[in-house]
């Protein structure tokens, strides 16, 4: 049987993951062009690792309560954990560090690092070590198998993400553009600002569950770029930086499917492919 | 009545003052250049009138009993080149603080947006990328965004860096046609020469830790006090009634330098 027709008679068994890497992959790739023009790349990284913690909180606490994490009671949920970590992570880096004595890009390398070590910690303690495996899949989701919740809530959060930045888009771009201007017309910039990256963590820690750190990173940062080197208006950075990543997770799915790669890198690989016309254009024009 | 008024505001940052207390009112139509060497402390000084800053003591009382619309424009260099905006959409966004969150521009902000950028010579540019457009260019667009929020204060931090001769005067004379609209103009400039052709009034910050001498041009400009200030021997002059000002070289006998 020839792969593409293998793969389109298995639909059954790709229509749901590839939904969801899509609708995550649209997401991380819309506020990503913030994350880009804002010049904080690694926020991302380590907001996924802060949800992580979350996650590791939560088999942990489950532990210790003698509850089946896989049961666990609604307090105990390590979604909620996830995201309250990454938004406490989101409202500490969206506080103007760059004016105190650390550089704000050395706070969310601690950020990340902290996360980092306090997951692999959590998960070797005897007490979650059983449920280390299964809480990598939590933490780190493969984008090749996803539970049917699974979609309810990436739509979900797509669509009220959607909906946040669809009403309040204006104030986004005017507190990213010139925060200082904004400040001396009486916008809340601080305000708008944790409410700007409470959207970036709810978007990380749904995505990362879903397909993974790195396919989620990799939206956040290259269709914005790709964007940002084809797109004239900053509607149409938007615009391309969506598509790029819906085709880019849509042909990365296929390439995995076709070849037996890694689903998540294979998504990546094929996104970042698209970087090309932008950079023939920059080098026509010759520009750097 | 005054739109805004300094009562002994002490500056600084990180709760180190920066200047000895300062006291200062502006009222409509007014024009006040904040001059002095580089460093002196000039930028903190209407940061703090802008509200970007907490004043360290002191109060900023606003006598109308509600804080006048401001327009800034920063300095040139501030300005983020790397947004796909055009010339229009930056101006657009003067109008942001008076739509309210949650709302769009409506034909009335385009308008006034449109109308700005008419003002200062620049409804040509309207759609042209802003980071395509020169240095001055570009300074008249963040003029047109100040504008665009129908200011009562204009407060322009630098506003001629970088640019010609031809272009600083066109600029100062932009920026002073505001005053007839009974619009204040506070302009930050460490070009002494070119802003007392043009502010009736002058705040000299001679420094760190040194009190700011404010008065009108003619007070502020005499040749013993800008000496004092400046550590060098300089020379104040009239020319067909315009004040020109002179660095004398120590082991020359005629001035040589303009300032």
């Amino acid at each position: 049987m020839e792969p593409a027709a293998g793969f389109f008679e298995s639909w059954f068994l790709w229509r749901d993951p590839l939904a969801v890497a899509i609708i995550a992959a649209a997401l991380c790739a819309f506020v990503g062009v913030y994350i880009v023009m804002k010049r904080i790349v690694f926020v991302s990284a380590a907001l996924s690792q802060m949800s992580g913690v979350g996650v590791a909180i939560a088999f942990y606490l489950a532990s210790v309560a003698g509850v089946d994490p896989h049961h666990a009671p609604l307090y105990l949920n390590p979604l909620w954990y996830a995201l309250g970590l990454a938004a406490a992570g989101a409202a500490l880096f969206s506080l103007n560090l760059n004016r105190r004595r650390l550089a704000g890009e050395t706070v969310v390398g601690l950020g990340y690092l902290i996360a980092a070590a306090s997951v692999i910690m959590i998960l070797n303690s005897p007490r979650v070590g059983q449920e280390a495996h299964e809480v990598n899949d939590l933490l780190y989701g493969n984008a090749v198998a996803v539970p049917p919740e699974q979609l309810k809530i990436m739509s979900g959060t797509a669509i009220l993400i959607g909906l946040v930045h669809g009403i309040f888009g204006k104030e986004f771009v005017f507190t990213t553009y010139d925060a200082e201007m904004a400040r001396t017309l009486g916008v809340r910039t601080r305000s708008w600002n944790l409410l700007l990256f409470l959207t970036f963590a709810a978007a990380i820690s749904v995505s990362t569950r879903a397909i993974g750190a790195l396919p989620v990173f990799a939206f956040m940062v290259i269709p914005p770029a790709a964007g940002l080197l084809l797109g004239q208006r900053l509607w149409q950075v938007f615009a391309i930086s969506v598509v790029v990543a819906v085709l880019g997770a849509t042909l990365g799915y296929y390439a995995s499917w076709h070849w037996s790669l890694p689903t998540g890198a294979s998504m990546v690989v094929v996104t970042a492919l698209f970087l090309l016309p932008g950079i023939a254009r920059l080098r026509m024009k010759g520009g750097s | 009545m005054n739109l805004v008024e300094l009562r002994q505001v002490v500056v600084g940052y990180h709760h180190e003052p920066l200047l000895p207390a300062i006291d200062l009112a502006l009222a409509p139509g007014a024009f006040l250049g904040v001059v002095g060497p580089n460093g002196s402390g000039k930028t903190t000084i209407i940061r703090t009138m802008l509200g970007l800053n907490q004043p360290l003591s002191g109060s900023i009382v606003f006598p109308a009993r509600r804080r006048p619309r401001f327009g800034y424009v920063p300095q040139r260099a501030s300005v983020d080149l790397t947004f796909p905006l055009t010339a229009f959409e930056v101006t657009l966004m003067g109008r942001y603080g008076l739509i309210g969150p949650g709302r769009q521009p409506k034909a009335r902000d385009h308008e006034r947006a449109r109308t700005a950028l008419t003002d200062v010579g620049c409804d040509d540019l309207s759609g042209r990328p802003f980071h395509a457009l020169s240095g001055g260019q570009r300074q008249r667009v963040l003029v047109a965004r100040a504008l665009a929020s129908e200011p009562e204060i204009l407060v322009l931090d630098e506003p001629t860096t970088g640019m010609d001769l031809p272009s600083e005067r066109a600029m100062l004379d932009l920026v002073s046609s505001f005053t007839s609209r009974q619009i204040a103009v506070v302009m930050v400039s460490h070009q002494l020469g070119a802003v007392s052709d043009y502010a009736l009034e002058l705040a000299l910050v001679p420094g760190p830790g040194q009190h700011v001498e404010i008065g009108s041009r003619k007070e502020i400009l005499t040749s013993a006090r800008l000496t004092r200030i400046y550590g060098r021997p300089i020379a104040v002059r009239s020319v067909d009634g315009h004040a020109v000002i002179f660095v004398e070289h120590e082991c020359d006998t005629g001035p040589v330098e303009k300032v």
